[in-house]
């Protein structure tokens, strides 16, 4: 135990820490510059020097440990006047440009000149000048305004690991500057705004348009991008938001009041404490990313859907909502009535939340009478989660992703998750930076940095690769017992592949495969991220079966990503053609009873169709109604059934009801397009995907006539008859709770606290029912599925022409709001490139040159400018996934993928393009 | 003899590769500083493509590459004429009438400080001490070392420089 005095005030300690904690736990405050509580101890600035008994000079608090006995006074008329001091050094060349900075008000340095002095300097020389660099798209640099405290410079080495920013020059001219000394080009995060205590980096989107002072509210919610969920502050001022801040930043600048001689009394210990860094864990911790930074503006836009639309002698044409709705519940009936519930089927929104989503499968199952609902969680997501879950019990990712930074080995697997969520990418960058080792499957450029062991594979060929590194892994460590079931299948596919077979086929020696099973066997504490990409696959659920069992031998956590907000709500909320809310099986009569006694409504008893199925029974004519609720499939989906052109209507749909707040390229082929509201205008929770559930709440007023999602939909419901009386998510999440044991307990309250941790599981699945887990067929035949790589390897003939596509996923792309944010377009590479491998250039075809891209499949084709990129797999191309000069999305090209049996995700390996030379 | 090491590596090498003296520091980072040396000769100063072929050879980030190149006064930021002169006017050359040197050479070459002569000739940078108080006003000459300058023997030593 450390006894210490600060000003008076006995403070015992458990451990040494600096004597600016210990005087925080004190409930004292003393001023700093260059200390920040999320970054490297650094005692740049000097502000902070308190005065220690027996010492004979000033010790700078932020970096002095305390130690047992010591005496410490914080203010007095000597520490003053040294603070004073050292302000007035820094004045010299900071200008006293306040009334027109855009920090003014919660300027550090102003607050410490306020208290301190000096009201004038002595120094007679001119001020150095740097004018303001507006050259980047959107960070501002004020290098005048400077105090080279470094801030930003240690978050982006240390916390961000982006490494874009760095101190140049030296003495009284050093500055901040990124590489090009103008543009940032970097990742955008944003992070180092947060930290700047003065006015030198600044947000240009929202430059000049407000002082901190005049904003009419501080809204904390939940970010609308990925499914990492930050939290974030909107500062909003006129119904229209200026700028995003994490919630730990907003509470360190509303916490603490001034400190200085006499005001120290005032502070209390606990808003001191309690709002601090160490006593304030939000899974994101301050950080945020470019999307959910800057990708605000899309609420504010002018292309907004405002008033609903109904097609009539086929154009869209505006119209009331007592009509646009009267019509969607006209033609529901109609089609219900003529054709059954079966010819209807819906698309759910892993965008919208909880309450949303739940009123929209109670309305398609207890309205309409069809289980065909499901999401663009198909892609990867939903049917992985399912998967695993079945495998290894309910809530086996339901992993606190801050635990992830904890972990001595993290395998990567299916893509680069600093682009598909970037905040947990941080979490693995910050392990790596304790120590942690890293091991990708492919190549994740994000992580780069953090010194991985990367695992080259050919092209399609993980699956072989994990299969083999299981079999190794089950040689090494003993099973546990405790889950027998699988640990059943798991002997038998461990007994499974040759060495020398697997490195054939995959290119990755024995060697390497015995590395990296020890690395894995070794590990301490041991984490498996699985992106979408690897579950993308003719035999997707393979790869899955091999990754459960390498994370279940190894004693790992697993770490599903979801680049969608709530993909993990929308599960749990049933919106899936087989379950019911909380992971109900519908099969199960027990479930459906309890179900339909709570809800009042009868449902389905047969399993409805998953999304591929779902677009192709569209096309045969199977399916006459189609209700898409915030979702963009037209661009976001293969196999997307198109009329004559892209843009018209689809034939065989009798009726198509797209639910959204843009124009879209679904909405263009609408009968009926309801305005909905945003992210910002809007009440409910969200899931993510470690279970977490999160409340949004409304920042700003709707400006169009655009409704609650789930609003529309019980009006329909009850114009078809059906009452359903909802005031509100609240409401809305009552009946959740008694219809989902996932959900038991819960109460709307405690959610908004946010003192839920991956509820129910907090980290431990409920391990149980892996004996009935239901395989396709490639399981039996796991060896065979894997032995065939996907891509065209031997056929060399065909290389110069027919390609598999790879989609090049953006960091600062997310589908239709971040294509209507200025922000993120400025800063996004605008060209529409096709990055292949040098060596796969058909004769005559230079770098630069056009090449036109057309599929098989479809009649559409794309011309794009080659890039040659020898990271890219020999006989693959990669194209973006939104191509924005040409307004396309890369998968519409493509309309006959195969899905994988189990997952029911589709197998890219089978997108094939030609690329031909224009 | 350090100057030779270095002028050896130098010419045994057509390309920009810094391979060799990795074996001669503990760490990559350690190699920095000698290599935007060796980035300096072979791409005449230091552009952001030199940086940058340092950072890609060094695996140190290119941003902090540049944070170490504009520390140091003695790396070549800008394109510099063919002969380098390095002034000192600090206290002890500046007593001794470094200043009038410096606008000797301005009216004599054309070249004023910071900057670079019309012709390509000189590029005359002002430099902190050099450690020559004792013989000041002192100057370097790309590597080549002066003192006791005085204004009628500083235009024949430069003029030696074509």
């Amino acid at each position: 135990m450390i006894k210490v005095t600060i000003n008076g005030k006995e403070i015992e300690l458990e451990q040494p820490e600096t004597i600016l904690k210990a005087a925080r736990k004190a409930g004292i405050k003393i001023p700093t510059l260059c200390h920040h509580d999320w970054l490297k101890m650094y005692g740049g600035c000097r502000l902070c020097l308190v005065e220690i008994e027996k010492m004979p000079r000033l010790q700078p608090a932020c970096s002095f440990l305390v130690s047992d006995g010591m005496v410490v006074t914080t203010e007095s008329e000597q520490i003053s006047a040294v603070r004073r001091g050292v302000l007035e050094f820094i004045l010299i060349n900071h200008p006293l440009d306040c009334p027109f900075c855009d920090k003014a008000g919660e300027c550090e340095l102003q607050d410490a000149v306020y208290i301190y002095g000096p009201s004038s300097g002595r120094f007679k020389e001119q001020k150095i000048k740097h004018p303001e660099n507006n050259t980047d798209p959107l960070l501002a640099r004020n290098m005048e305004r400077c105090i080279a405290c470094t801030r930003c410079v240690r978050m982006c080495e240390d916390v961000q690991g982006a490494y874009a920013i760095a101190m140049t020059n030296r003495g009284d001219r050093t500055l901040m500057e990124p590489f090009s000394g103008n543009r940032f080009d970097c990742e955008y995060c944003g992070n180092c705004l947060t930290v700047c205590p003065v006015g030198s980096i600044l947000s240009r989107p929202s430059k000049s348009s407000y002082r901190p002072w005049q904003m009419d509210a501080n809204i904390a919610t939940v970010c609308s991008y990925c499914g990492v969920g930050c939290l974030l502050n909107l500062q909003v001022r006129d119904e229209s938001i200026k700028k995003v801040i994490p919630v730990e930043d907003a509470a360190l600048r509303s916490s603490f009041e001034r400190f200085g001689p006499g005001v120290a009394e005032k502070n209390t210990e606990k808003n001191l404490y309690e709002n601090s860094v160490e006593n304030r864990k939000s899974l994101n911790r301050g950080l945020l990313c470019a999307l959910g930074r800057f990708g605000h503006e899309y609420v504010d836009s002018r292309e907004r859907l405002t008033s609903p639309m109904v097609r009539k002698n086929g154009k869209l044409v505006e119209t009331s909502w007592d009509e646009a709705l009267d019509f969607v519940a006209l033609k529901l009936n109609e089609i219900k009535n003529s054709s059954g519930g079966s010819a209807l089927a819906g698309i759910a929104s892993p965008r919208c939340t909880n309450e949303d989503n739940y009123i929209f499968q109670k309305f398609m199952r207890g309205v309409l009478g069809t289980n065909n609902i499901d999401s663009t969680a198909r892609l990867g997501f939903a049917g992985a989660q399912a998967y695993l879950e079945n495998l290894m019990g309910q809530g086996i990712t339901a992993n606190p992703i801050s635990d992830l930074e904890d972990a001595d080995v993290i395998f990567v697997v299916g893509g680069d998750p600093t682009i598909a969520t970037p905040v947990l990418g941080l979490n693995i960058r910050a392990a790596a930076a304790k120590g942690a080792k890293i091991i990708t499957l492919g190549r994740a450029a994000g992580l780069g940095r953090s010194k991985p062991k990367e695992i080259t594979a050919n092209l399609f060929t993980e699956n072989k690769v994990l299969e083999r590194l299981l079999a190794l892994l089950f040689s090494k460590k003993e099973m546990t017992g405790e889950l027998p079931a699988f640990e059943e299948k798991l002997k038998a596919a461990a007994a499974a592949p040759p060495a020398e077979k697997t490195t054939e086929v995959t290119g990755v020696t024995e060697a390497e495969m015995a590395e990296i099973s020890e690395i894995v066997a070794s590990a301490e504490s041991f984490a498996v991220v699985i992106g979408s990409d690897i579950v993308q696959r003719a035999a997707g659920h393979c790869g899955l079966f091999c990754l459960a069992g390498i994370s279940y031998l190894a004693s790992g956590r697993i770490f599903l990503l979801s680049d969608r907000p709530n993909e993990q709500g929308l599960i749990d909320m049933g919106c899936l053609p087989d379950r019911l809310p909380g992971g109900q099986s519908l099969a199960i009569d027990g479930f459906r009873k309890k179900y339909e006694e709570i809800s009042g409504l009868t449902a389905p008893p047969d399993k409805g169709l998953t999304l591929f199925p779902m677009l192709k029974a569209i096309s045969e004519g199977e399916i006459k109604g189609l209700y898409v609720m915030g979702e963009n499939p037209a661009l976001n989906l293969p196999n997307w059934p198109a009329g004559d052109t892209r843009k018209s209507k689809i034939k065989s749909l009798e009726l198509l009801v797209v639910q959204d707040i843009f124009p879209t390229e679904t909405s263009a082929m609408a009968d009926v397009v309801l305005p909905a509201l945003s992210w910002a205008e809007r009440e409910g929770t969200y899931t993510n995907l470690e279970h977490r559930i999160q409340v949004l709440r409304r920042a700003v007023k709707n400006m169009t006539y655009g409704r609650d999602d789930w609003r529309i939909i019980a009006e329909i419901s009850s114009r078809m008859g059906t009452a359903m009386k909802f005031s509100s998510p609240a409401d809305i999440m009552a009946e959740i709770v008694r219809v989902s044991p996932v959900h038991r307990d819960l109460r709307y309250p405690d959610i908004e606290k946010g003192t839920m941790l991956c509820r129910p599981y907090k980290g431990q699945p409920s391990k149980s029912q892996a004996g009935g887990v239901v395989h396709g067929e490639g399981f039996k035949d796991l060896i065979k599925t894997c032995d065939r790589p996907g891509g065209s390897l031997d056929d060399k003939k065909s290389m110069h022409r027919d390609f598999v596509l790879l989609l090049e996923r953006s960091l600062f792309y997310s589908g239709v709001t971040s294509r209507k944010t200025p922000a993120l377009s400025r800063i996004r590479p605008d060209a529409a490139v096709l990055r292949m491998h040098p060596e796969d250039a058909a004769p005559g075809l230079v770098e630069g040159g056009r090449v036109r891209v057309s599929s098989p499949s479809s009649e559409e084709t794309l011309e794009l400018e080659t890039v040659f990129d020898s990271s890219v797999p020999r006989g693959a191309v990669k194209i973006p996934e939104y191509l924005e000069d040409l307004g396309v999305g890369a998968l519409s090209l493509i309309t006959n993928l195969p899905v994988d049996p189990v997952t029911k995700a589709p197998a890219f390996e089978e997108c094939r393009v030609t690329v031909e030379a224009v | 003899m350090k100057k030779e090491v270095m002028q050896n590596d130098l010419d045994n090498k057509s390309l920009f590769s810094p391979v060799s003296l990795r074996k001669r520091y503990p760490t990559l980072q350690a190699t920095l500083l000698p290599a935007l040396y060796e980035a300096q000769k072979r791409f005449e100063w230091l552009s952001l493509e030199a940086l940058e072929a340092v950072s890609k050879e060094l695996d140190v980030p290119k941003a902090t590459v540049r944070g170490v190149a504009t520390f140091y006064s003695m790396y070549k930021k800008h394109p510099m004429g063919r002969h380098l002169i390095q002034l000192c006017t600090n206290i002890s050359c500046m007593l001794f009438g470094a200043e009038r040197l410096v606008d000797i050479i301005k009216k004599h070459y054309g070249v004023e400080a910071g900057k670079t002569s019309d012709d390509g000739r000189f590029s005359l940078v002002i430099m902190e001490c050099i450690g020559a108080c004792g013989t000041a006003p002192a100057m370097l000459v790309n590597t080549d070392f002066h003192e006791n300058l005085t204004e009628e023997n500083i235009i024949k030593i430069l003029d030696e420089y074509k």
